[in-house]
């Protein structure tokens, strides 16, 4: 082989080899990497500028900040809600099937029809309740405002659809929740490439639309008409394991996802008339802030209700009870969905189904009641829905005409005496709850016949146990509403001396007084249960339980009163005490008689248990409780029984002024008079508040002289470290001793152990806190306290009413979310009930404190830049603010410099503008979204603005402009007379051509005119105007959305008020244009202008430069001035020509001449260059050299120094 | 039309502003009827005349009507609106009548509220200026109301019966309350007063200051008793004088007592040593009750933490006055909200007698007059 043919060796330029042999070149010359230029210039890396560093400081901070949410309390409960996984997407796209999937992946178990919210349990700490949204605008609204998480499902063989980005808008105006997108149809596509690109685009799409990094889950395709089994796993552990961050309207408002719903109108008013006002109850779980009894809620599509009852029941779908295990069993994986016939009823369109088995609805292990007396009776298995129904059936069996009241607790007590079950427990709960709501408006209706009516209806069952139950109910009831009944016992029974007593014993109160108004005034209504049950004493024998029920409220009732009276305390417990006493005295009076009696037997078991429920209650609730909200006094009650005596039905017997009437004209002021006066004098007086001050006795773990003994024990050894000295500090004489004890009486005395052992460990948690405060010292920030007071009250919020139990809980802090309710409804319209499409939500949204009024309400507004047209100012419009959606008018207007809100005929295309509209008052910094209508689906986007509400008031300031012209009749200098325009003097008036003058005067004469003055001549035909301001008023309309009251099927059909537009276009009115305003082509007038003529005595002022310079033409020039041709001999002619040529011949010798030497000139600079270039090329080789070996020897001369010393060493 | 929150009915004049306040908080109309009316002068007096043209001034919106006789008054709230206004209290009650309630609704206007009362600063009947200037101000800075512009101030003294008192009352908004944990009233660390007098000698004051001084100086040593004698135009228009005491813990906690003198006509004179005598004991008698708010705030106190966020909320206090218990069902009528009510008995301490532990959720209150910018 020859060496010739074998290519030439190339040297590597790029790739791994290639760079290490750089990297070893650059060693050699000693310019290592990055880390080795700062230590070898650190010159470069030293602070340049100091201005530069503390901006890029500010910077790195303004990023960590940016990073901080403002810390809010955190309410979520301990056992939270379901969370709401609303599935969202375009028709077709799979959300049917998702759904199915995950419950089935979740509880094991396959629905066939889904309709409405299912609740599943699916793990330990977690519940969905997940529903379907489909491509009805009102429904993707509704659902915005309730979800937790919404799995967006897309096509991914069509990409993305309108809804989803119409879904993606509502979201980001009602708070925005978690998104997650499920990209399904994947198997639609054929060549992998085309997939993965498609994958890319949607996600980045989806991204932008969401969040940078938003989940994007991908369902590969379909086996047996289901995804796959470990994709939806995948899914499911991913919703399981997902954290939420609390929205602000979710958390300040109460709402309910209704799962169930039922109607509770009595059937005879349906059957007189089918479309009167329905009762009905929502179930579901309460969701977001406590909810009270009694408060206003919206429920959208709808209209506005006020609660009449809450009740509490029992989880039907509850998280396992104990956490230990990893994962879930069987038997606790639940589903929750009655509308759609899981959880034991299964609705049909006037029908209810009841499944009594095959579902985990209902097992023992939840039924947690709450009352052990009920407890007995819960054995069976039925729900709460068969018995209802059944109960309504037996109620009307017998149909005797009583009160709805008494229906509503009759016909509970004898589905209680059909089948005993857990059912009496929640009936009974909500019975109660009712009673004690109710209290007073319940007496009025009851009367003293019905107790009578109740009694016999107890006789003639003969089940022990049943009566028992019966028995306990309406004892408790009693209870309840104990001193209510009781002072309507009072006015039923219209015995004389009843009464008489009554007021005699008012009236000695009442001379009591010292004229002010006392406490015991005051509470004169608190005093007259005193005297009915001095009364009591006549009626016990025949009616045992309501002498019981007069009893109860007694005790406290006096002690209360007395307390509050004498504005001391100290004896109140003893009163209790002894009160209590004499009651179970009484109590065994009353059981002897009863026993005596014999007939009544089964009524001792009743007094008994009662006595017992009722001393349980007095232990746990305080006297001062039932003093203020037990026995609240309403004027109805005398009302009633003034109206008694009228005198030849003209005339009112004028009553002497009761004594709830002297105390409601009373003097209305605040300060709390001292009644009894203690006397200071007194030594011992002065000695009950020494303790008060800071010179009397501290507590214990505030007294300075006992803190400051602690510290020194705790601080006292210290060794120094410099001196090597050991301070000790002296044993404290607490902990000698209980050295002792401890080493003695270890097992005898564990308290003494204890005790040592909280010592131990306030020593250490004081030695923390030390080491703490040294350690952060200047580290907590304010965002940190901030987030320390948060979870402090969030911890506070807990903690407070833990160990109460939920009925007693509920009264305080309302429902709490998480419970599962009951809600009743009246008035609600039929179509509600007879249209009901479980497929439709129904969402029950609490409204705040006057968020139910309707005002004037500001909001800023921004059309949505893919809605194809701009918003006039008074068309209908539909918004969605808050739980709402509502048809309005609103006014569109822009804020000018000066704060005047200027009316705008149409919303700006790119721009925020203010909207105004008369509707329902909605908390500031509400989001919302306008879209023109609801009905039938528009292939464009619906949206069609969005804005956030900004203030609320009950008066606009927007105003119009208004032109008012005028025109000149009479022109002096500046003086001008105008007619016809509004006369305001002093105002600002301007021409149409700009000159601005001012009203002087109005004039008698002409009507209308006045005298002006302008800054220039006006001329005749000059239009004065002057500009106006005009306030406009909003059309106080205000429509909710009524799309739940459509007929099935026809839901997404509302339409409410039409715009002027439709109306026109509906019944073919053209609008007339006005002739003025039409555009006409322009037609441009050739336009011939004079010369400019000056006059000559101006002409002749005039300086001279500009004096016009017209001199005509120079004419002719005269014969003499013309000068005469040059005509030249030949000979002259040939030497001129000579000439010519001989310059030319010069002038190119030249030019050649030039160039010659440019050229020359150009070399010898090149050459010069060269020269140079060489030079520096020299120079610069010889000063590397110079500082290489410099350096060397620098480096030897470091080594050596370096080693030196070492070798010193050695 | 969204349904107007249903109405509330009471009847008798009694606890007027309780109503027409709670009222305007929670935007629910309430009706009043029988307004004295089995009185031989029926329907409503002057000064509450004077309050609802107040309730008027400082809202936009409000309807009122009221009939022919003034014994019916329906009132359906508008919005807060606040700003700068005067008003001319009527001299049948004294400003603290009014400025109670201006203190339970200023913090939640559009504007701040800055305001000029006229009329009578100390009577016996209602809570004096001073008194609430000393009490009710740290009070509501407890709730997170606070800021330069949070003054109330006495510009010129009137007594009954002719008045002739100015006070300047200027509150900051807030939209959203802070929760409350005033559980240690702590311990009394000093007694502050104010012993006034218009148009007498201005020995009165004095001598009012040293009677005062006898009785307390037995409890704490720390006693400073101001005294104010107001001259000319500033001293109103009838002659009178008065002392109101504060005392003040280590925590923070305000407790006040106060006594004037009979007005000019009314009644027999009174001896400022026995006035000075007696309102110390007064003073005694309060911290005998104790608490963490005096006894005429109370419900003041009650009203801000209902109104809070919703969160836990507790304050310890002293026997619920009469006043506060209506107040405590006008709160339940009116928010749906209820207190749990703990009575602490007193231990072996010498600290008084029985307190009363309140405790509550707020409802979540915002202020809705106010403007998002």
């Amino acid at each position: 082989m020859e060496t010739k043919d074998q290519k030439k060796h190339r040297k590597k330029n790029s790739g791994p080899k290639a760079e290490k042999k750089k990297k070893r070149h650059l060693q050699d010359l000693q310019l290592g990497d990055e880390e080795d230029a700062r230590k070898r210039n650190p010159k470069a890396f030293a602070v340049q500028s100091a201005v530069r560093m503390a901006r890029s400081f500010h910077r790195t901070q303004d990023l960590k900040t940016k990073k901080h949410h403002i810390p809010v309390v955190d309410r979520t409960p301990l056992e939270p809600p379901p969370i709401v996984v609303v599935v969202m997407g375009p028709p077709k796209v799979g959300k049917s099937t998702l759904i199915q999937c995950l419950i089935r992946n979740f509880t094991r178990q396959k629905l066939t029809e889904i309709r409405g919210p299912v609740t599943i349990v699916s793990g330990k700490k977690r519940r969905l309740t997940i529903i379907e949204c489909g491509c009805d605008i009102n429904m993707m609204i509704d659902l915005a405002k309730v979800a937790d998480l919404v799995l967006m499902l897309i096509d991914a063989s069509f990409g993305f659809e309108m809804e989803t980005f119409e879904f993606l808008n509502i979201c980001q105006v009602h708070g925005f929740p978690k998104i997650m997108g499920v990209l399904t149809h994947l198997d639609s596509f054929k060549h992998n490439k085309q997939l993965k690109k498609t994958k890319k685009r949607l996600k980045h799409r989806f991204w932008t639309e969401v969040y940078p990094g938003a989940k994007l889950f991908y369902l590969s395709g379909m086996v047996h008409g289901e995804y796959q089994n470990q994709e939806i796993h995948n899914l499911g552990r991913f919703i399981t394991v997902m954290k939420f961050r609390p929205l602000t309207w979710q958390t300040s408002h109460p709402y309910i996802l209704a799962d169930r719903m039922e109607d509770l109108t009595n059937p005879e008013d349906i059957r007189t008339n089918t479309k009167c006002d329905r009762k009905v109850s929502l179930y579901g779980y309460l969701r977001g802030a406590h909810l009270k009894n009694k408060s206003q809620v919206h429920i959208p599509g709808v209209g506005d209700f006020a609660v009449s009852d809450v009740s509490f029941l029992p989880d039907p779908c509850a998280l396992p009870e104990q956490q230990k295990k990893r994962c879930l069993n069987e038997k606790e994986k639940l589903v929750y969905a009655p509308l759609s016939g899981v959880g034991g009823v299964l609705y049909d369109k006037d029908a209810v189904y009841v499944d009594l088995g095959g579902s985990h609805g209902f097992q023992e292990s939840e039924v947690r009641p709450t009352h052990e007396l009920v407890q007995s009776l819960i054995s069976t298995h039925s729900t709460i829905d068969a018995k209802m129904a059944s109960s309504r059936v037996t109620l009307f069996s017998d149909s005797k005409p009583l009160g709805s009241e008494d229906i509503d607790n009759q016909g509970l007590e004898n589905s209680y005496s059909d089948d005993e079950t857990e059912e009496g427990q929640d009936a009974e709960v909500t019975d109660k709850q009712y009673m004690s709501g109710k209290g007073i408006k319940r007496q009025k209706l009851e009367t003293e016949e019905d107790f009578e009516v109740d009694l016999p209806a107890f006789a003639d069952s003969d089940d022990d146990l049943e009566r028992s139950s019966r028995d306990i109910l309406e004892s408790e009831a009693v209870r309840e509403g104990g001193k209510p009944e009781l002072l309507q016992t009072d006015d039923s029974s219209d015995s004389l001396n009843m009464e008489k007593s009554l007021t005699r014993k008012k009236a000695t109160f009442t001379t009591s007084d010292s004229g002010h108004c006392t406490a015991e005034e005051a509470f004169a209504s608190e005093d007259e249960p005193e005297g009915n049950s001095s009364l009591s004493t006549e009626e016990e024998d025949s009616e045992n339980e309501e002498a019981i029920g007069k009893k109860f409220p007694k005790p406290s009732q006096v002690v209360s009163s007395q307390k509050l009276g004498s504005g001391n305390l100290i004896d109140e417990t003893s009163d209790i005490e002894d009160l209590l006493k004499e009651e179970e005295d009484y109590k065994e009076e009353n059981n002897y008689s009863t026993e005596t009696s014999g007939a009544l037997k089964w009524k001792e078991d009743l007094s008994r248990k009662a006595a017992e429920a009722f001393l349980r209650q007095q232990q746990t609730t305080p006297n001062l409780r039932k003093l203020i909200y037990g026995t609240v006094t309403e004027d109805n009650e005398e009302e009633d029984g003034d109206n008694g005596e009228e005198l030849g039905g003209l005339f009112r017997v004028s009553q002497p002024a009761s004594e709830c009437k002297h105390k409601a004209d009373s003097l209305d002021c605040s300060r709390f008079h001292v009644e009894a006066p203690h006397d200071w004098d007194l030594e011992e007086v002065m000695n009950s508040i020494r303790d008060c001050f800071v010179t009397g006795k501290w507590e214990e773990d505030k007294d300075a002289a006992k803190i400051l003994a602690e510290d020194e024990e705790l601080y006292g050894d210290f060794e120094d470290l410099e001196t090597g000295d050991v301070h000790k500090g002296k044993p404290g004489p607490d902990t000698q001793i209980e050295d002792v004890e401890e080493e003695v009486k270890e097992e005898i005395d564990p308290s003494a152990e204890e005790s040592a052992k909280k010592k131990h460990l306030d020593k250490k948690r004081k030695l923390k806190e030390m080491f703490d405060a040294e350690y952060d010292e200047g580290e907590s920030t304010y965002f940190d306290d901030l987030k320390g007071e948060m979870q402090k009250q969030a911890q506070l919020n807990r903690a407070e009413f833990e160990d109460q139990d939920d009925e007693a809980r509920v009264q305080y802090e309302g429902f709490r979310p998480g419970m599962y309710v009951r809600i009743e409804i009246e008035n609600v319209p039929c179509e509600f009930v007879l249209n009901f499409d479980p497929h439709y939500p129904i969402i029950l949204g609490g409204l705040g404190n006057s968020e139910g009024n309707v005002g004037y309400v500001q909001m800023r507004l921004k059309k949505h830049r893919w809605y194809k047209k701009i918003l006039k100012s008074r068309d209908p419009i539909i918004f969605s603010v808050g739980w709402r959606r509502f048809q309005t008018i609103p006014l569109y207007y822009i804020e000018d410099h000066n704060g005047r809100q200027r009316l705008l005929k149409y919303t700006p295309q790119h721009m925020h503008c203010g909207a105004t509209f008369w509707g329902p008052i909605t908390p500031q910094g509400t989001g919302f979204l306008a879209v023109q209508s609801v009905s039938g689906s528009m292939p464009d986007f619906r949206i069609a603005a969005t804005g956030v509400v900004l203030d609320l008031d009950k008066s606009i300031k927007i105003v119009k402009k208004l032109k008012l012209t005028g025109f000149p009749y009479k022109i002096f200098k500046n003086t001008s007379f105008i007619k016809v325009l509004a006369k305001f003097e002093g105002a600002v008036i301007r021409t149409v051509s700009g000159i601005r003058g001012q009203i002087k005067k109005a004039l008698r004469a002409p009507e209308g005119a006045f005298r002006a003055t302008f800054e220039d001549k006006l001329l005749m035909s000059d239009i004065v105007f002057m500009r106006t301001w005009y306030p406009v008023s909003i059309p106080a309309f205000y429509n909710p959305v009524t799309s739940l009251l459509k007929p099935v099927g026809e839901k997404d059909t509302w339409s409410g008020m039409r715009t002027t537009g439709q109306l026109r276009l509906a019944h073919g009115i053209k609008l007339k244009a006005n002739k003025d305003s039409l555009y006409k082509p322009i037609v441009r007038q050739k336009k011939h202008f004079n010369s400019l003529h000056i006059p000559k005595a101006l002409q002749k002022a005039l300086p001279f430069k500009s004096k016009p310079k017209t001199q005509a033409k120079a004419g002719k020039t005269p014969k003499d001035r013309v000068r005469p041709a040059v005509i030249r001999e030949p000979h002259e002619r040939k030497i001129l020509a000579l000439l010519d040529a001989l310059s030319t011949v010069h002038s190119e010798k030249m030019k050649k001449a030039k160039e010659q030497r440019h050229l020359h000139n150009k070399e010898h600079f090149k050459m010069k260059q060269k020269e140079e270039e060489e030079k520096l090329k020299r120079q610069k080789d010889l000063r590397k050299k110079l500082y290489r070996i410099q350096g060397q020897k620098e480096r030897r001369n470091q080594k050596s120094s370096l080693k030196g010393p070492e070798e010193q060493l050695k | 039309m969204a349904s107007q929150a249903h109405s509330l009915s009471y009847s008798g004049c009694n606890f007027l502003r309780q109503r027409l306040v709670l009222s305007t908080l929670s935007g629910r109309p309430v009706k009043i009827r029988k307004i004295r009316a089995r009185d031989d002068n029926p329907g409503l007096r002057d000064f509450e005349a004077s309050f609802i043209r107040l309730l008027d001034k400082v809202t936009n919106g409000s309807r009122i009507e009221i009939n022919q006789t003034g014994t019916t008054l329906y009132y359906q709230p508008g919005l807060l609106y606040g700003g700068s206004m005067e008003h001319d209290c009527s001299v049948l009650r004294g400003i603290g009548y009014y400025l109670e309630s201006l203190l339970c609704l200023a913090p939640f206007m559009k504007h701040p509220l800055r305001i000029v009362l006229r009329g009578v600063t100390n009577d016996q009947v209602d809570p004096s200026v001073d008194v609430l200037k000393a009490t009710a101000l740290p009070l509501l800075k407890q709730f997170g109301i606070d800021s330069e512009s949070f003054e109330l101030k006495v510009v010129r003294r009137g007594m009954p019966p002719g008045g002739g008192g100015e006070v300047f009352f200027s509150c900051p908004v807030r939209k959203v309350l802070k929760p409350i944990q005033l559980i240690d009233p702590g311990k009394i660390k000093r007694i502050r007063g104010m012993a006034y007098s218009v148009r007498v000698s201005p020995q009165m004051a004095n001598r009012i200051v040293d009677s005062a001084r006898s009785i307390l100086n037995k409890f704490i040593p720390d006693i400073y008793i101001y005294t104010d004698h107001m001259k000319g135009i500033n001293s109103g228009k009838s002659p009178g004088f008065g002392l109101s005491l504060v005392a003040e813990t280590t925590n923070g906690t305000f407790l006040s007592a106060e006594l004037a003198s009979n007005p000019q006509g009314q009644g027999a004179a009174m001896l400022p040593e026995d006035l000075g005598r007696n309102c110390a004991r007064l003073l005694l008698e309060e911290i005998y009750r104790g608490g963490c708010v005096d006894s005429t705030n109370q419900s003041l106190a009650l009203l801000l933490m209902t109104l809070g966020q919703q969160d836990v909320s507790k304050v310890l206090l002293g026997p619920l006055s009469p006043y506060t218990i209506e107040f405590l069902r006008h709160l339940k009528s009116f928010f749906q909200i209820m207190f749990k009510i703990e009575t602490k008995p007193c231990g072996e301490e010498l600290k008084g007698g029985d307190k009363v532990l309140m405790t509550c959720v707020g409802i979540g209150f915002s202020n809705l007059s106010k403007t998002l910018k």
